[in-house]
């Protein structure tokens, strides 16, 4: 890339990001936790040993955020999970947003028949309720011990029609503008059209997307992880949720109130962050919506 | 009319896809059905596991050597004379078990759908007309706050508050067990207290997300020259509100609204189950857990089934409140 290039992708696309009060407060919050997933567990150690001495501490200097049924330090964990939890979501969004456009860029450009027989592939999987599929889905993978990036795919699998169908409409109203007629009668081929003509007017609008998934796939891995459907790092936000409730009973003893809060609280914050940044970005690209500033 | 034939077969064609899709997925689960009645009849008649097997399949019903065609035939042809299947767990029809629960899962989206679809028109109408206050940041902050928090952390948390600590709410189940049910004004109350719970846990987040869908079509609409045009006219703002404003920012969530209680058939599976709800969610739960094939291809296609329906009806609905969609 050019210097210029480059000065102009920051003055169009990451300044208005910094200025608007959302998306920097968004941001913030999804670099804080990636700060937290990329160098916390190097900062952090984790002694997932159990010590029956300190069960159910209150949140102190020594455990920031108290220790858990075993007297396993709560904030260590949730460091330590960060790195699952966050490569998960990531890449559970990046794969919808890829197949998304995919075939959402496929449907909006082909006609008659290969075209109807895409729309029905969006539609049935419209239909599936996506929670449920993936239940069923990961009750197939159970023992397969999959690693980050199965899962995320099994996730994406049920996240990415709705985004298809709007980027296949999307497509549909760019093919009818001048320019790509213009491209057409030069003979411009096939793959130049789309990839060149069509992708570059799709790129704000897949970006605002990939972090509109984020809300999606951090509800799928986190409740699929709390139901116990996948075997996967023990320090997982969502298996950390599930010991709380179903091994420790953290729910009926009042004690085990900050066990179940610091867990709940990070997860709610990671997702808040997500729904900000994007309400920020589709501020930013789509200025009618502006609303308290 | 052709439109409605054209889409009439268009959705049966994905029904077709969607269902034999879920059946594909449901029968390669893995797990027996008949494991834990196997367990008990080997502890029983001090057997091995392999010989109880046999017989609870034989129990059951189940021929674990039939081909996936000839499952495929069987659940195909029951469909079509509107049998769901057989619930080999709970050793009864999945039309029984769907006549049981179904009534209680509409009870409670309906309910759910109802108010968080009125209040939150209301209130994503009122931060659009305050815009740029502390009133709409507060609306605004508080809808996306709320969009955070999945469903499933919310019934925890409320089964927690509510139930665990403040105990006004009960812990599950959708009545009482020790009152017989009637018509009495004592059973219908507590059918709602039971209902409040789950219903809560659905209705918020709705709420919330029809806040903002709300506040931002009002927004744009507010922008829209007919509206400046009708403020020229002379209209009183509240005239204006009302008719023009709320109605337009209105007709697109209408539509949505239809498949938003399609999902909800399905989506509720964790939110019932935590609740302990006898509803279509907390049986789809049960099937998953004790791998009853039968029960969760019978559900999962009566889920399919509401989605299409709404999906449908959205359409019908979009087209019918719209004049610019034309039924062609």
């Amino acid at each position: 890339m050019k210097k210029e290039n480059i000065a102009n992708f920051y003055y169009d696309y990451i300044q208005p990001l910094l200025t608007n009060k959302k998306s920097l407060i968004g941001l913030m919050i999804l670099l804080f936790y990636i700060l937290m997933a990329t160098i916390g567990p190097v900062v952090v150690p984790l002694d997932m040993n159990s010590n029956f001495a300190e069960r159910y501490q209150k949140p102190s200097l020594k455990h920031p955020f108290g220790t858990d049924y075993f007297g396993v330090d709560i904030f260590q964990q949730i460091v330590h999970g960060s790195r699952s939890v966050i490569s998960l979501t990531l890449l559970a969004s990046f794969f919808a947003v890829l197949i998304g456009t995919v075939i959402g860029v496929a449907r909006g450009y082909l006609e008659g028949i290969a075209g109807k027989i895409i729309d029905a592939i969006i539609m049935v999987f419209l239909v599936i309720p996506s929670f449920p599929a993936l239940l069923i889905l990961a009750a197939i993978f159970v023992n397969y011990n999959l690693n980050v990036v199965e899962i995320a795919l099994l996730v994406s699998i049920w996240l990415w029609a709705p985004l298809a169908k709007q980027i296949s409409a999307q497509v549909l109203s760019i093919k009818s503008k001048e320019f790509i007629e213009a491209s057409k009668m030069l003979n411009m081929p096939l793959s130049y059209i789309l990839f060149s003509d069509i992708a570059k007017l799709l790129i704000p609008y897949i970006f605002i997307n990939f972090v509109m998934q984020i809300k999606g796939a951090m509800e799928f891995s986190v409740g699929l992880m709390f139901l116990g459907l996948a075997k996967f790092d023990p320090t997982h936000w969502g298996i950390m949720l599930n010991y709380a409730l179903y091994q420790a009973g953290a729910l009926y003893t009042a004690k085990g109130f900050h066990y179940l809060f610091f867990i709940i609280l990070n997860i709610v914050l990671l997702i808040y962050g997500g729904i900000l940044l994007s309400q920020g970005v589709e501020e930013v690209f789509n200025p009618r919506l502006r609303g308290n500033e | 009319m052709n439109y409605f034939i054209n889409k009439t077969l268009y959705l049966l064609i994905v029904f077709v896809i969607a269902i034999s899709g879920v059946f594909v997925l449901v029968n390669n689960m893995p797990g027996d059905p008949a494991y834990g009645l196997a367990v008990s009849i080997a502890q029983q008649r001090n057997m091995q596991i392999e010989q109880a097997l046999e017989i609870a399949h034989k129990m059951m019903g189940i021929d674990p050597h039939e081909s996936i065609f000839i499952r495929y035939g069987k659940f195909v042809s029951n469909l079509l004379k509107g049998n769901f299947g057989y619930s080999a767990f709970y050793n009864t029809s999945v039309n029984e078990i769907i006549a049981e629960s179904l009534p209680w899962t509409l009870f409670v989206i309906s309910l759910a759908t109802f108010l968080s679809f009125t209040i939150g028109i209301f209130l994503g109408a009122f931060a659009a007309q305050k815009r740029a206050t502390i009133t709409e940041g507060i609306i605004s902050t508080v809808s996306s706050i709320i969009q955070a928090i999945p469903p499933f952390i919310l019934a925890v948390l409320i089964l927690f508050v509510f139930s665990v600590r403040l105990k006004v709410l009960p812990l599950g189940g959708a009545y009482p067990v020790d009152i017989e049910p009637s018509f009495s004004l004592e059973f219908i109350s507590k059918i709602f207290l039971h209902a409040l719970g789950p219903m809560l846990a659905i209705a918020i987040p709705q709420m919330a997300s029809w806040t903002l869908a709300m506040r931002g079509n009002t927004s744009q609409i507010m922008e829209e020259d007919f509206i400046r045009f009708a403020e020229a006219r002379g209209l009183r703002d509240s005239v204006i509100a009302a008719k023009y404003v709320r109605n337009n920012a209105m007709l697109p969530l209408v539509a949505s609204l239809a498949i938003s209680v399609g999902y909800m058939l399905g989506g509720q599976t964790l939110v019932e189950s935590i609740f302990n709800y006898p509803g279509i969610g907390f049986y789809f739960g049960k099937a998953i857990a004790v791998r009853d094939f039968g029960l969760l291809t019978g559900l999962f296609t009566l889920i399919v089934i509401g989605v299409i329906l709404a999906t449908f009806i959205a359409d019908f609905v979009y087209a019918l409140i719209d004049p610019r969609v034309k039924l062609k």
